[in-house]
């Protein structure tokens, strides 16, 4: 029964990881780029859900009302990163497209530190709570099994975004354009493709996956601070890495794998070692499958 | 090994006259002007020269770094740990906790010896990854490896860090002169010893550059396969590089060590420092001496220099009674760095100071 | 500066190596045919300009008092406030103490790229007060691994060290800390270290007792894992063991992690009466009470001063800690000060228009002894402004009248423990140090106070 707690918590965490992994994965899969400012962005969405939960007066408890303003803030929240991410990547990787590998990665970085000024003055430099608008109410009828609502939220939000993602990316034109701009960008620009159109709406998916992930982290975790992106973008970065960097699927079961690792490894081995853990797992899986769990030679990106 | 290394892209000459000859021998001129310094410039004998010796300090490990990154092109997000490492090791064979208690310099090589070693067994089960794996498979030993040092409690003190780690010279007296003491008191002491180190480690930087094994590294780094087609053994030549950035890393952290008197705990050599000091590395100018050592002076330079200075100037010209974090140098921090890092790389993608063989690289492939 | 002899020394002894590396590095290079002269002129200059003096003259009517906090970062709001106090007493003393005129100086030991304190910044700090001669007192630090990297530079100097906020037994007091503490932070083998909040020793233990007290059986024990905390909660099993309390586990937390709800999991099957954390609302004390209440954990919550700040309300939630929250602290909260104390929250509140946090006084309390060791000293010399401050047996301070014990630590033995009741502290009892090492026995429970004004 405690293992069963122990795995669910470690999914649903994995579940957000994932979210937040997809970003990185996208951008990365095609322009190769290691998007570092992607957790500062989430940040900032996270910034503007809680300004807006005080702006849009979304109480708890309000039933449908309740409901539907958390809706509002998923897409406010996922417009406002989806934006501002597509800004970045005009303003700051545009120019920066055939410049050496690094030279982008650099950017991200400065642009990680720009987001974190920006949220240092938004929220203050101490930590926020994020107001409980989902109640943790338990979902099944046993004392030591707890899978509330919250978590609830957090499937029902990550899974369809997940899906609708992946649907998108097979199945519909820009999908297709997308898909050939990362396997090769001046091929895909002889062939008709606006490959700076494409690269601008996989920023804006991204950020707006990025957005949503904020909101969902703010009401599951319910505390925000301006130096939360960091962490969060560890572990993402991680999840898309172990899944193989540029595959969906991928990034989907590294996230999951993350979480279920630090749940595992923080009620068996105890909290301390939590980190250590996951990085040592991290590297004996890539020693043994050295393009991630997921990625293949050839790799299907995004 | 058989054939010789190929050599990659002939480097365009170098220019004449008295410019060429002050580029040529730069290293020699900041030297001298540096070890010059302390004897004009009073501050230096201040906080400032424990500013400045800090300074030195990260130009070393940046060098470590532009090892793998820059000559091999092995991206490193863990550098810090080595930084780490070798400033634990240093402060085990020294601090009075621990019965070995042996002088700086031995302890040193100990230290780097480790170092390397450590490097190596990262290395090796490493290898068959290829660019951003490798880069999160050190990210994740760094992570790792602070989390041990956290934990490992009653080997490194935790988070209370070994300390004191005594200053090299301790307990030797030359000529009524307790080296120790003026180590201690006087910052320039630290600034001649990791002003000398970081005169050591550029010479055989250079070497390197030069050398058989260095162009074997930038050959890695350009085609690998071409590379082991001309007979050169990735596998060795990787290796090399990993333990030789380890190794200097060590020393750097050794020196920090001694300089802080302290190890300092885990959570300073965490992912924030090695992104530090691999931006400082992009920055300068992948490969290139001179333009790491410009990248670290900026963005190091930035953080432990002119922003306590500008704190400070903001509190004396009381522009700012009141003390918000709006209108002080401290809450602007973060952006500043942050438009630095973008704006250069805006405008000087390759680097501040590119090195010669990337430049021309680059001017060929150019559009 | 050395003294003329030891830099003689140092030149005779420097002029070797220097020498060496320099000639391998110019016959490496190149054939330099006036290397041998110019490199006896670098000589000549290095010899004599080694014993130039290293800073400027120091102005015979100014004293500077400075502080080293972490003012950026996430322990920014709890600097902030005691930066405030340490204003407030210099402007109370009309910025000039003696024959001096008072200039203060707010140093940051963080840096904006670690987000927290860092031993260099901190040492960068201690070896600029130091080299400067118009210092004569350095407020701080604020967290007890930072006074470990200043101290030892410090003390060379004799500057004097008053800290507002380092709990750790380690530094003063002898055969508590690590081996070799606090010997280890005096290279003079003299004293400059001082602090006028109580050492963890008090705080720990009594926490320990007071859970026996309320009949707690069984606890379980997190820390942060950072010097001040690791150490508090370390101190508390001890005394809980001692006392005979089940221990159910101890485990340190990720002060970076995000939220711990696999721990509360593992610590709700263990089911404690009482979670006692040892850490700060910087290291996620808001988060573990929040994951705390949603995993439907019962138990008690108990925590040290680390947390008593509003923020750590708000960053937990009101609701989650009402009235299960217990939070120690060295000495009365603001609204309970009285005479100088109580003067000093009134004019805080005037001149901030808010009700100081618990750290404000101690700011305020550090300056004043500053000043104050100046003033008895009457004269600009470190070693006399530090001797100053140790000798102080009775000050009649913002926190009530205490002294220095010969350590350097106060002898204000008073605890309280708050409670979160109605989204703020509140006083729920006073406890003597003094009885410590008897047998637990009941203390009076003081009663409720007069109603502070919310902040």
């Amino acid at each position: 029964m405690f293992f069963l707690q122990q795995c669910l918590i470690g999914l649903t965490n994995g579940a957000l990881v994932a979210l937040v992994a997809l970003g990185y994965t996208m951008v990365y899969g095609i322009i190769g780029l290691i998007n570092f400012a992607h957790g500062d962005l989430i940040m900032l969405g996270a910034c503007l859900a809680l300004t807006l939960v005080g702006a849009l007066g979304i109480a708890a408890g309000g039933g449908a009302a309740t409901w539907a303003g958390v809706a509002a803030l998923v897409l406010l929240c996922g417009l406002f990163c989806g934006g501002l991410n597509v800004a970045v990547d005009r303003i700051v990787y545009k120019p920066l497209r055939n410049a050496p590998k690094l030279a982008p990665l650099v950017s991200a970085i400065g642009v990680s530190f720009i987001f974190m000024n920006a949220g240092l003055f938004w929220l203050g430099p101490a930590d926020r709570s994020f107001p409980d608008l989902v109640p943790s109410t338990n979902l099944l009828a046993h004392d030591g099994l707890q899978f509330t609502l919250k978590d609830l939220l957090v499937v029902l939000v990550v899974v369809p975004l997940m899906v609708g993602l992946s649907l998108l990316v097979r199945t519909t034109r820009l999908g297709k354009a997308m898909r050939a701009v990362s396997q090769d960008p001046v091929a895909a620009a002889l062939v008709g493709v606006d490959v700076d159109r494409v690269i601008a709406a996989t920023f804006f998916i991204g950020g707006f996956l990025g957005g949503a992930a904020s909101v969902i982290y703010g009401l599951y975790i319910n505390t925000i601070g301006f130096q939360m992106g960091f962490q969060n973008g560890l572990y993402a970065f991680t999840a898309a890495v172990l899944g193989g960097i540029g595959s969906i699927p991928g990034a989907v079961l590294g996230g999951l794998v993350i979480g279920l690792v630090r749940a595992l490894s923080s009620a068996y081995v105890g909290e301390r070692w939590t980190g250590a853990i996951v990085f040592a797992i991290l590297i004996v899986i890539l020693v043994f499958r050295p393009e991630g769990l997921l990625g293949r030679r050839t790799r299907e990106k995004v | 090994m058989a054939a010789p290394p190929p050599s990659a892209a002939p480097l365009p000459p170098r220019p004449a006259g008295v410019g060429g000859w002050l580029a040529s021998r730069w290293e020699l001129v900041a030297l001298v002007l540096l070890a010059a310094a302390p004897l004009c410039i009073p501050a230096l004998g201040g906080a400032l020269g424990g500013q400045v010796t800090t300074l030195f300090i990260y130009c070393i490990l940046a060098l470590a770094l532009n090892v793998m990154v820059g000559y091999t092109g092995l991206v490193h997000l863990g550098i810090a740990s080595f930084f780490g490492i070798g400033a634990y090791c240093l402060a085990i064979l020294t601090v009075p906790m621990y019965p070995f208690r042996i002088g700086f310099l031995p302890a040193a090589v100990v230290a780097v010896l480790v170092t390397a070693g450590t490097g190596l067994a990262l290395g090796a089960p490493t290898l068959r990854l290829r660019g951003d794996y490798l880069a999160i498979v050190t990210l994740g030993f760094g992570e790792v490896a602070k989390v041990t040092l956290r934990n490992l409690e009653q080997i490194t003190g935790g988070m209370k860090g070994l300390n004191p780690v005594p200053p090299p010279g301790a307990g030797v007296t030359v000529a009524g002169l307790d080296l120790g003491k003026a180590f201690a008191i006087d910052p320039r002491w630290f600034y001649y010893l990791s002003l000398l180190s970081l005169a050591g480690v550029v010479l055989a930087m250079r070497r390197l550059e030069t050398s058989r094994l260095g162009r074997a590294l930038v050959a890695v780094r350009e085609d690998e396969l071409a590379a082991q087609a001309m007979g050169i053994s990735a596998t060795r030549v990787k290796l090399s590089a990993f333990a030789m950035s380890s190794a200097v890393a060590g020393l750097a952290g050794c020196l920090y060590a001694a300089s802080l008197s302290t190890t300092a705990d885990p959570n300073a050599y965490d992912f924030n420092r090695s992104i530090m000091v691999l931006c400082a590395v992009i920055l300068g100018g992948l490969g290139s001496i001179p333009g790491t050592i410009l990248g670290v002076a900026i963005l190091v330079g930035f953080d432990t220099v002119l922003a306590p200075w500008a704190d400070s100037w903001i509190q004396q010209m009381n522009i700012n009674p009141s003390g918000s974090s709006a209108l002080s140098f401290s809450g602007w921090r973060l952006a500043i760095f942050g438009l630095a890092l973008v704006f250069v790389m805006r405008y000087r993608p390759e680097g501040l100071i590119p090195s010669r063989r990337l430049a021309a690289e680059l001017h060929e492939e150019g559009p | 500066m050395s003294p003329p002899e030891a830099a003689a020394a140092g030149r005779s002894r420097y002029g070797g190596p220097v020498a060496g590396a320099m000639g391998r590095f110019y016959d490496s290079r190149m054939p330099f045919p006036a290397s041998c002269r110019r490199r006896a002129l670098f000589l000549a200059a290095l010899v004599a300009a080694w014993g130039l003096p290293g800073c400027r003259p120091a102005d015979p009517d100014l004293v500077k008092i400075v502080s080293s906090l972490p003012r950026t970062g996430s322990a920014k709001h709890q600097s902030d406030t005691l930066v405030r106090g340490i204003r407030m007493a210099i402007e109370e003393a009309g910025g000039r103490v003696g024959p001096y005129r008072v200039e203060y100086l707010d140093l940051d030991d963080s840096t904006a790229a670690a987000g927290q304190w860092t031993s260099e910044a901190e040492a960068a700090n201690a070896r600029r007060a130091l080299q400067d001669p118009d210092v004569c007192a350095y407020i701080g630090t604020f967290n007890s691994g930072a006074a470990k990297v200043s101290m030892p530079i410090l003390n060379l100097g004799d500057l004097l060290m008053v800290s507002p906020a380092n709990t750790a037994v380690g530094l003063t007091k002898p055969g508590l800390g690590m081996p070799g503490e606090p010997e280890v932070y005096r290279p003079t083998g003299r004293r400059n270290y001082t602090r006028v909040v109580p050492a963890d020793d008090l705080q720990g233990p009594m926490a320990a007792d007071w859970a026996a007290r309320r009949n707690k059986k069984r606890v379980y024990i997190l820390d942060d894992n950072e010097v001040y905390g690791k150490g508090i909660a370390d101190l508390f099993e001890e005394r809980c063991r001692e006392l005979g309390i089940e221990v159910l586990g101890h485990d340190s937390i990720d002060a970076k992690a995000q939220e711990f709800k696999s721990l509360m999991a593992s610590i709700k099957a263990a089911g404690p009466d009482l979670v006692y954390f040892g850490g700060t609302t910087q290291s996620k004390g808001g988060q573990l009470a929040k994951d705390m209440a949603a995993a439907g954990i019962g138990a008690d919550l108990m925590v040290p001063d680390g947390c008593l700040e509003q923020v750590f309300i708000d960053s937990a939630g009101a609701a989650n800690l009402e009235e299960r929250c217990y939070v120690t602290f060295g000495g009365l909260p603001p609204e309970r000060l009285e005479g100088k104390g109580g003067e000093f929250v009134a004019r805080y509140r005037d001149r901030y228009g808010e009700f100081p946090e618990a750290y404000a006084v101690y700011g305020y309390e550090a300056a004043r002894v500053a000043l104050h060791a100046i003033a008895t000293a009457g004269v600009k010399d470190r070693r006399a402004i530090t001797d100053a401050a140790l000798a102080i047996r009775d000050f009649d301070g913002a926190l009530g009248h205490w002294g220095f014990d010969d350590n350097g630590d106060t002898t204000l033995r008073t605890l309280t423990v708050n409670v979160v009741r109605g989204g703020r502290f509140e006083l729920f009892e006073i406890l003597d140090g003094a009885t410590l090492a008897d047998a637990p026995d009941p203390a009076p429970v003081a009663p409720a106070p007069d109603a502070p004004p919310s902040s």
